[in-house]
């Protein structure tokens, strides 16, 4: 994991010394985007099954709320990000009018860490009060767990108010992460061309999001399911239902995405249709666009209209691979024309893969660091019907 | 979930087909000189022309429209609960699960007949069918009215057969428990249902494909409607969130009207250890959901107004909010997206006159949110010479009167011959377990 | 169903409950008498695993109509567009971001249509026969289990019944 992280840090700096430096930092936002979207999906998977009720995805909840731990990183990464507003915001030098009142450095900056700061502290307090009824005494606690056990005895006696918590702060984190997320998509993708807009745009980032998040979360069961030397287990049943709502939101998705396409493509007005036209209908992106709708939509709905692919870990972690990449690349659609101006082919190359990877390693060693405080959620073997 | 026996659960329901009370009667004469009214009114526009009605310039589409909306959006719930939430298993609606279903079908009917009442020469409404002529006419199928026609005939005529399907099982008891005519006409309607494995075998598959079938529909019969203004280039309409909007919008106000159905019918039918309080706070919980989807929405909209610095749109929200149908706004916002909020609190959940208050509240602030969405953004376009008003007049509003008397109107009719609780779906969970089995 | 082996006599025996009857059901597999019919009040998903039926092929009629429906739907946009090649609105006369609509409405449409034929195929529907054979023996609320047996094993086979659970037993 380790290896990777740096892998990734190199190639990211490759990048950046050469002769496009956007390069670099599209490369570096695409990956934030995404990785953070899986996070913040995943613990928003845990929320719902919690508030609505679901018995069906109780061991899968505890494996969701591992990716939190990348929220402490995914903060510091937008920060970051901060470093290359040169080209993250090509916005800045334009005279932009009355829009500069919210289009400027220092208000996407607040506006953004204050967003995630609020998110992420909600969704820690939703983890607090869901792990407390989840979990019972560690046995040899150590540093941040042995915190947290003192503190959850001494909740424990009153279940009931304990549950009540939970569903609270479910329920405030399902609010912020719609809030935050349009906030994050505004912001950082749809500024990029300061001159357009949708306002489905918010929605469409949140739901490809969970989207992204439910093939992560397929990907990390199927692996631990198959792992020999973990107890953990998951039953055909739960994966059905869980190919079943990664099925869903496949639908979602692509629904969302045509909701904006329909009306720009029939109302037909410049100001709106020059962005979807770069992007779906001229070179270097037209190719990727489709590419895209066939990865990511197409294959996925044909090949989940079967019942039994969805129960087998194998096939289901290898599509949800295959839609990752496919939203990775719809990511570049997106920000791609902008960073990369008047590109004459894709600006996409070996040294991207390896920034992707390098994400990957950080999300991994957030992910076991995870796993090291709470060992319970791999260790027991599957519940649920 | 009700520990009543099957017994019970047949003798509760089928006690609501024995012939009815006084008070039934007088309340059919009254729905049924509302649905007079509301005829009169349509037959007086047909002899005086469209005219009588209150679309001009530049105001063209009114309450015929906002109506047409309104009925759409209220079907559209009553496939949620009976589709949507039998695929996701939740065995609560199953009280009122078939109540949601006839009143889709109910709204959907009444829903059709408003673009053939805004046609005005109703007779020329075969334009808009593509049958083969020999002036080889045919309709434009890119019009996002040509594709209202298509998603409304889909989901009148896949809603109409979810339903019957749906019933089958439940006309088998009727016709089982029943005598004479009645039993005569059951035994015709429930197609000789006996209830062995096998037809439970097929059953069940089909039930499962209907409710998977019917599901996309809920989606996209109201994303196409919410296209008839979002395709179109005029401010206020033209906008990408249209689609989601409109349907969580259409899910909100039909169950705030399934709680407005529910509870006068528990009530009268003594169905309160059948749609027990738990099965409508769960209703209001969605209610919960959806308005705060549509208070989102509310809010990108006004964001991405100011957002956009377009001077029409901003001009067309201004408008809204302090222009001539301010008062219509703000009741919209407050009924819509504000009122829900209330709901939070499980006293509140669990009062049954005030969820009901509530509901009908929601209702109004639903009606007026299509008059707000319609009225202003086309009163006050691109220029300012040819802004303007509208304001109904009494033949829409006779018309108005009639939809609503017409669809309570149908809706006692079914209570009095139809059962209106699925009595096998309450047998299912009334100790063996949840939903239809798939 | 088996081949008649000299005169048979039928049995109807009732259970009070959904599990009772599948235990009945699973016991009585492991004889040599058949379970030529179950009727029940609700769908029992216990019943159908005891009976180990073979999935309904209902789907197969959903999946022609849905695929018949998708072009069908495309086919008459385009086909009514074409008759007169008019450019509306500035879009291209045969253009498929609009003409997917009406397909995918046209696709649940039919798909619809191809659920009933296969409900009325596979159900034969309406079957007023096997309602007016069924009728007299019918209980609108109790699980029954149809057997047929040999005439001579006829005590045996309603005490097997009884000792299963069941409330009553008919002879048929």
């Amino acid at each position: 994991m380790g290896l990777l992280a740096a892998l990734g840090g190199g190639a990211f700096f490759y990048l950046l010394s050469g002769s496009h430096p956007e390069r670099a930092w599209q490369a570096y936002l695409i990956n934030f985007l995404i990785f953070s979207s899986i996070a913040q999906g995943c613990v928003l998977f845990s929320a719902v099954m919690h508030v609505t009720k679901a018995r069906w995805s109780q061991s899968l909840t505890g494996l969701a709320e591992s990716f939190s731990a990348f929220f402490p990183v995914s903060f510091v990464l937008f920060l970051i990000l901060f470093l290359g507003e040169a080209h993250i915001f090509p916005w800045k030098g334009i005279d932009l009018g009355e829009k500069e009142a919210w289009l400027n450095v220092r208000g996407v900056l607040i506006r953004g860490s204050m967003g995630l700061g609020i998110l992420y502290f909600l969704g820690f307090s939703y983890l607090y009060f869901s792990l407390s009824l989840k979990f019972l005494r560690n046995p040899h606690p150590v540093g941040l767990r042995k915190f947290l056990d003192r503190r959850w005895m001494k909740d424990r006696m009153d279940t009931e108010a304990c549950r009540k918590r939970t569903g609270i702060s479910a329920v405030l984190y399902i609010l912020g992460y719609a809030v935050v997320l349009s906030l994050i998509a505004y912001d950082l993708v749809m500024a990029l061309d300061p001159h357009w807009y949708s306002t489905l745009f918010g929605a469409y980032h949140f739901i490809k999001a969970f989207y992204l998040a439910l093939g992560a979360l397929v990907i990390f069961a199927s692996v631990l399911h198959i792992n020999p030397n973990l107890p953990f287990a998951v039953n055909p049943s739960q994966f059905h239902d869980l190919g079943k709502l990664f099925f869903a939101f496949c639908l979602l998705w692509a629904d969302f995405f045509y909701c904006q396409f329909v009306v720009i493509w029939y109302g037909n007005i410049p100001e709106e249709s020059s962005y979807v036209i770069e992007r779906t209908m001229m070179d270097p992106w037209q190719p990727l666009a489709w590419f895209i709708f066939i990865v990511s939509f197409a294959l996925p709905f044909l090949i989940l209209l079967n019942r039994r692919i969805k129960k087998n870990p194998k096939w289901m972690s290898l599509i949800c691979a295959m839609v990752i990449l496919g939203l990775w690349l719809e990511h570049l659609l997106l920000v791609g024309p902008a960073i990369s101006r008047h590109a004459r082919a894709l600006p996409l190359g070996f040294s991207d893969g390896l920034v992707f990877l390098g994400f990957l390693g950080v999300m991994g060693i957030s992910i076991s660091t995870y796993i090291r405080i709470f060992p319970e959620i791999v260790m027991n073997p599957g519940r649920g019907r | 979930m009700t520990g009543m026996t099957f017994q019970e659960i047949d003798a509760r329901v089928l006690k609501t087909l024995e012939p009815p009370s006084k008070r039934y009667w007088i309340a059919v004469t009254l729905l049924f000189s509302g649905v007079l009214v509301g005829a009169g009114s349509w037959a007086y526009q047909i002899y005086k022309g469209v005219g009588v009605a209150g679309m001009n310039n530049p105001v063209a589409w009114g309450t015929y429209l906002i109506n047409f909306v309104f009925w759409v959006g209220i079907a559209h719930s009553g496939t949620l609960i009976s589709a949507i939430l039998h695929l996701l298993r939740a065995s609560w609606r199953n009280p009122i699960a078939r109540a949601a279903e006839t009143m889709t079908v109910f709204a959907v009917c009444i829903a059709g007949l408003f673009p053939f009442i805004h046609l005005g020469r109703v007779w020329m409404v075969f334009y808009m069918l593509p049958v083969p002529n020999q002036r080889n006419l045919w309709q434009n199928f890119q019009s996002p009215l040509m594709f209202d026609v298509v998603a409304i005939s889909t989901y009148l005529t896949v809603s109409i057969l979810f339903w019957y399907t749906g019933m089958l099982p439940d006309l088998a008891v009727v016709r089982d428990r029943s005598e004479g005519l009645r039993k005569k006409i059951f035994t015709l309607i429930s197609l000789g249902w006996t209830g062995t494995h096998e037809q439970w075998r097929h059953y069940t598959r089909a039930y499962l494909f209907f409710a998977a079938l019917a599901t996309p529909l809920v989606i996209s019969v109201h994303s196409v409607v919410s296209w008839d203004f979002a395709l179109g280039i005029v401010p206020g309409w033209h906008t990408t969130i249209f689609a989601p909007y409109f349907v969580a919008g259409a899910i909100h106000s039909g169950l705030a009207m399934v709680i407005t159905l529910m509870i006068p019918v528990r009530r009268i039918f003594g169905y309160e250890k059948l749609i027990t309080p738990g099965v409508l706070e769960n209703v209001a919980k969605t209610i919960i959901l959806t308005g705060l989807i549509v208070g989102f929405a509310y809010a990108t909209e006004f964001f991405m107004a100011w957002y956009s610095q377009n001077p029409v749109e901003m001009e067309v929200f201004r408008f809204r909010a302090a222009g001539h149908y301010a008062p219509g706004f703000w009741i919209m916002v407050f009924c819509n997206a504000i009122l829900p909020l209330f709901l939070f609190l499980k006293s509140v959940r669990r009062s049954i006159p005030i969820l009901f208050a509530v509901s009908i509240l929601i209702n109004i602030g639903m009606w007026f949110e299509r008059f707000i969405i319609i009225v202003t953004s086309v009163g006050r376009d691109f220029i300012p010479y040819s802004w303007g008003l509208y304001s109904p007049t009494l033949v829409e509003f006779g018309i108005m009167l009639g939809s609503f008397s017409l669809f309570f109107f149908l809706f006692i009719l079914f209570v009095k011959h139809l059962p209106s609780v699925s009595m096998t779906e309450m047998k299912e969970i009334s100790g063996h377990g949840a939903g239809h089995g798939s | 169903m088996e081949p008649a082996m000299g005169p048979e006599k039928s049995i109807l025996g009732f259970f009070p409950s959904e599990d009772r009857a599948a235990h009945a059901i699973l016991a009585l597999r492991g004889t040599s008498w058949s379970v030529k019919k179950v009727l029940s009040p609700v769908p029992g998903p216990k019943i159908f695993d005891a009976l180990n039926l073979r999935k309904s092929r209902i789907g197969y009629f959903t999946l022609a109509g849905g695929v018949i429906g998708f072009f069908t739907g495309f086919a008459l946009a385009a086909f009514t567009a074409l008759q007169w090649e008019l450019i509306v609105g500035g879009k291209p006369v045969v253009s498929l971001v609009p003409f997917f609509i009406v397909g995918f409405e046209f696709t649940i449409l039919f798909a619809v249509f191809g659920n009933v034929a296969g409900l009325i195929h596979q159900m034969k529907l309406p079957d007023y026969k096997g309602l007016v054979e069924l009728d007299p023996y019918r209980d609108v609320n109790r699980f029954g289990i149809l057997s047929s047996c040999p005439l001579e094993e006829e005590g045996s086979l309603i005490a097997f019944f009884k000792e299963h659970g069941a409330e009553e037993t008919i002879i048929v």
